[in-house]
């Protein structure tokens, strides 16, 4: 055998190899399937995609990989998702972030780099309602001390979040805008951990961050719940008042939900769907996420949707109220 | 005036302090209390500029730059440019193939060395590396079109 | 203090137990192979050997995470000083002078003060993390972006030692540096600076890539191999262990090493890369031959390596303490925690002294294994250097591309490398020295983000690093050191970096 022909040989069976799963589509999956994760470990997103992709090894028999594609507040894995082979082989794990790019880029006349139309929605994994927390040594006990102190010296009070636009910056816009309180000044920091700590130090007065993430904080009586922006009181914290209830219409949780790029074919968004929905109800990953300090608030591809779309508009309206920060 | 290697070290860095300057053009500056996005580079640009200019001017301490030997420029330039090419290849072809070709490469068309001995090298460091970080690590390396 | 001890007793009845003692071995192990291996850095590791706790229980998994974590610290330098490739951003510093080492024959000495530089900082950093954690945890929680500001305020003074090239010259790299660093979107105002439009570049531009570019493959540009034959680094058995001259040039910059890196370390943030960073231009600034820094100096390896164990152990404070995480790898073993039903916090102590004492206990043992994994694998490591240069740099190539690729699977970070690889080779044939620019580089982006976030707090006004003690202290000392620079400069004009400069027109005519 000459070269070329070896050549021209290798080709053709490497074609024929990666055309392989288009024609052997009923039985997907025929092989491994990645979930993109868009955000670092230690984050909420690496700890319930970890034991969700452990649980869907067993419903849908194929090793299920984690990889990590952090950056950019989430945009990097999302964009690799977003131009991944529609294949169902490759998922993306995200969460609140996903909504408020496009936004955010109209904001600064970028291109956006990729929209919610790029992505089928598949399942929410947890919803954990935020907080509105404030440092002990403040002397805020309820809401409405707080709301009356923000008015009488606008801007004065601090407030951490984990970054500009971010999922714990929204909140405290729609908070701002449902309560009439002028804005209040932002300390944006690299992450939630950083924005919890700059409020546990008091370099910030105020943060409206997750439950799972504070609640060890509360207890300990280092920080005080003031509000819930859930739609029902957190189990953990019975005692802490929703926003509803005191007569605002807020309602903000940070989410996890798992994706399939656009273009997936109906029947395997169906397959991964079921798979996804019967590895959510399994006891290993209930009580992995029990054990994270979350509540499930597991959504099926239909709900999700319906969810998503609500939660969209609460993202758009948040980044258009923030606008463009000065300076 | 004989060029010495400070003048065009020194030229290219104020050239890049410019390119800088003209990069940030839409990048708020703000004020000294309230730091823009622009505020920093543009800050840490004029510096470069400033040191640049000393260096050109102070350049006469420094060696011609006619003396500074290039000998080892076509190595580096080999080496760069079997490299380069598989960097464009490793997501492509994956880790094996991309980059037992670069150490084929490397050994083969730079060293000049014997083709199987450099073959089995090549393959079976790239096998042992590629097998810890599999097996071992768990950690994921990019696979090319024919599965591996 | 008794109780402590009594406590403490209870924790290593709880680490000697024969299964925890296995699980602190496996993480050793990992932590070795992960620090040794380019690319796969402690984080990585950890989370994905996550799904192997979920079978244990939360003693058994956070000392075999913890065991990685601090296991890969040991390693980490191993790379750096064979090969001049920094697997890490901490252990940037060691390649300069470990592998100056190296090149003299010494890498056997390098690697062995680098492993028991770190078992002592590791040790060091157990014992004030038994006795005093509590209090030190409070502490490290005022430490807010006014401290930070004015720390790095101190670092950017010390960059000025970081180099043996003239200040011009250090401080233009310092530039590029800092320049480099401020690449990506602006977390202040959500700008893209300098991005060209790619998502890769949106949270800036990466160390290791950096680093690995200029230090690793710019070496390799530069060596042909035509001019390493016949040049044997590979050293004799009995040469392996570092001479008594050796030892006693390493004691003093461990110590201070410990010490600062210690401190550095329970700072809540991402300050622990710089503690190596300081520690080597410490140990320059206070050295009576600085001139050696850069050319094998026995504590610019001693030093750094101890300043980044002690910070990997001083991290455990505010996290065992208070339950924050100081940096990434901490929030992993949080949530390591938290998977198991274990809340890291103020209550950890009193709710689960199991997991607590079981866990510092183990921390003493598993130093005492790395330092009896990592002293015999050191002879196996050098005879590395016995493969034929021309066989030896394709391999160092191609750790140099994974290692990049695997940090965060970014085939962009590659090409910034190969980038950086040229880029070194220049700055070689311009005189110029590659390490302020890393330096500048790691300190760019925390120091943009604490000043603003400082004025945000303060409404503009300056004089918030003056209002609070810790930073109000460090601005003072600050002062003092250019005060004193500025005092050398006038009384005795030909301090050691003048001379150099004389030296180096004397060179030249």
């Amino acid at each position: 055998m000459d070269r070329r022909s070896f050549v021209i040989g290798t080709t053709a069976s490497a074609a024929a190899l990666a055309a392989s799963p288009a024609f052997a589509q009923e039985t997907f999956p025929s092989h491994a399937i990645t979930i993109v994760n868009a955000f670092p470990p230690g984050g909420a997103n690496d700890l319930v995609t970890r034991p969700l992709a452990s649980a869907l090894e067993q419903t849908i028999r194929q090793p299920v990989v984690v990889e990590t594609k952090a950056g950019a507040g989430g945009q990097v894995g999302a964009q690799v998702a977003a131009s991944a082979k529609p294949d169902g082989y490759t998922l993306l794990s995200h969460n609140n972030g996903i909504s408020g790019y496009a936004e955010v880029d109209k904001l600064f006349d970028r291109q956006p780099k990729t929209t919610r139309a790029d992505f089928i929605p598949l399942a929410r994994l947890i919803a954990d309602p935020v907080l509105l927390l404030v440092n002990s040594q403040q002397p805020y006990t309820t809401v409405k001390d707080f709301i009356d102190d923000a008015k009488k010296r606008p801007e004065a009070i601090v407030y951490s979040s984990g970054g500009l636009y971010g999922a714990t910056h929204l909140p405290v816009a729609l908070f701002e805008k449902a309560t009439g309180v002028p804005k209040l000044r932002h300390l944006p920091t690299n992450g939630g951990g950083p924005a919890i700590t700059a409020l546990l130090g008091n370099n910030a007065q105020a943060s409206t961050q997750t439950v799972s993430a504070t609640l060890q904080h509360v207890k300990s009586g280092k920080l005080r719940a003031l509000a819930s922006f859930g739609a029902t009181r957190s189990k953990a914290l019975p005692d802490v008042p929703t926003l509803k209830e005191l007569g605002y219409n807020v309602e903000y949780y940070l989410w996890v939900g798992i994706f399939a790029p656009k273009g997936t074919p109906p029947q395997i968004v169906s397959t991964l769907s079921t798979a996804i929905d019967k590895a959510a109800n399994t006891d290993a990953f209930k009580s992995a996420i029990a054990n994270l300090g979350l509540d499930i608030g597991y959504l099926n591809a239909k709900d999700f949707a319906a969810f998503w779309d609500a939660d969209a508009k609460r993202a758009d309206d948040a980044v258009k109220t923030i606008g463009r920060v000065q300076g | 005036m004989k060029i010495r290697s400070d003048h065009v070290a020194g030229a290219t860095f104020v050239t890049f302090g410019v390119v800088i300057f003209a990069l940030s053009g839409d990048l708020p500056t703000g004020r000294l209390s309230m730091p823009g996005a622009g505020f920093l580079p543009k800050l840490v640009a004029t510096l470069t500029i400033v040191l640049g200019a000393a260096l050109f001017l102070r350049a006469r301490e420094s060696e011609p730059f006619s003396s500074l030997g290039w000998s080892d420029g076509k190595h580096a330039m080999l080496v760069m440019a079997i490299t380069a090419a598989a960097t464009a290849l490793y997501t492509w072809l994956g880790f094996i193939s991309s980059m037992v070709l670069m150490m084929l490469g490397l050994l083969v068309v730079i060293e000049r060395r014997n083709l199987l001995r450099a073959g089995v090298y090549s393959l079976c460091t790239v096998m042992v590396t590629y097998g810890v970080f599999i097996w071992v690590l768990k950690a994921p390396l990019p696979k090319g079109p024919l599965g591996f | 203090m008794e109780s402590t001890l009594i406590s403490l007793l209870h924790g290593f009845s709880v680490a000697l137990q024969p299964d925890n003692l296995w699980y602190a071995f496996i993480g050793c192990l990992v932590g070795t192979l992960v620090g040794v291996l380019p690319g796969i850095g402690p984080l990585s590791g950890i989370s994905i050997l996550l799904p192997v706790t979920f079978g244990l229980n939360a003693t058994q998994a956070v000392i075999m995470l913890a065991g990685i974590y601090y296991g890969s610290q040991y390693g980490g330098s191993t790379t750096s000083i064979l090969m001049r490739i920094p697997g890490e951003a901490s252990s940037v510093m060691t390649c300069i002078d470990g592998n100056a080492m190296a090149k003299k024959g010494r890498a056997g000495a390098a690697l062995c003060i680098a492993a028991v530089g770190s078992w002592i900082a590791g040790t060091f950093g157990i014992i004030m993390l038994t006795l005093i954690a509590p209090p030190l945890a409070t502490i490290a929680l005022r430490f807010g972006p006014p401290e930070y500001t004015a720390l790095l305020v101190l670092g950017l003074i010390f960059l000025a030692y970081m180099s043996s090239t003239s200040l011009v010259r250090t401080l233009l790299m310092a530039c590029i540096g800092l320049m480099l660093g401020m690449i990506g979107i602006d977390n202040m105002t959500g700008h893209f600076r300098y991005s060209f439009g790619l998502a890769e570049l949106g949270d800036g531009i990466g160390i290791v890539p950096v680093a690995v570019g200029l230090f690793g493959l710019g070496e390799i540009l530069a060596t042909p191999s035509h001019k390493v034959v016949g040049e044997v680094i590979a050293p004799k058995l009995r040469e392996l262990l570092p001479s008594r001259q050796e030892w006693r040039e390493a004691s003093m910059p461990i110590a201070r090493g410990s010490v600062l890196g210690f401190i550095i370390g329970i700072i809540p943030g991402s300050a622990h890369i710089i503690s190596s960073f300081l520690s080597y231009a410490l140990e320059k600034r206070i050295s009576k031959r600085p001139e050696e820094f850069g050319k094998g100096a026995v504590a610019g390896v001693a030093g750094p390596e101890a300043a980044n164990n002690s910070a990997s152990t001083g991290a455990f404070v505010p996290m065992l303490a208070l339950g924050i995480p100081t940096g990434p790898i901490t929030a992993v073993l949080i949530g390591a925690l938290m998977i198991h039903g274990v809340p890291a916090g103020p209550q950890l102590v009193s709710d689960h002294p199991d997991v607590f004492w079981g866990f510092v206990a183990s921390m003493y043992v598993g130093n005492l294994m790395l330092l009896a994994l990592n002293l015999p694998l050191v002879g196996l490591f050098v005879s590395l250097l016995r493969i034929p240069y021309a066989y030896l740099y394709p391999l160092i190539i191609m750790f140099c591309v994974i290692g990049v690729y695997e940090v965060s699977h970014s085939i962009v970070d590659v090409w910034i490398m190969l980038i950086m690889g040229v880029f070194g080779y220049a700055l070689r044939k311009f005189n110029f020295d590659p390490a302020p620019l890393v330096l500048g580089l790691v300190i760019a982006p925390i120091f943009e983000q604490s000043l603003r976030q400082s004025l945000i707090m303060s409404n503009g006004n300056y004089l918030i690093f003056f209002s609070r003690p810790i930073s109000l202290g460090l601005v003072i000392v600050s002062i003092g050191l250019l005060a004193l620079s500025a005092l050398a400069f006038v009384l005795n004009r030909k301090d050691w970096r003048t001379k150099l400069a004389e030296a180096e027109v004397g060179k030249t005519p």
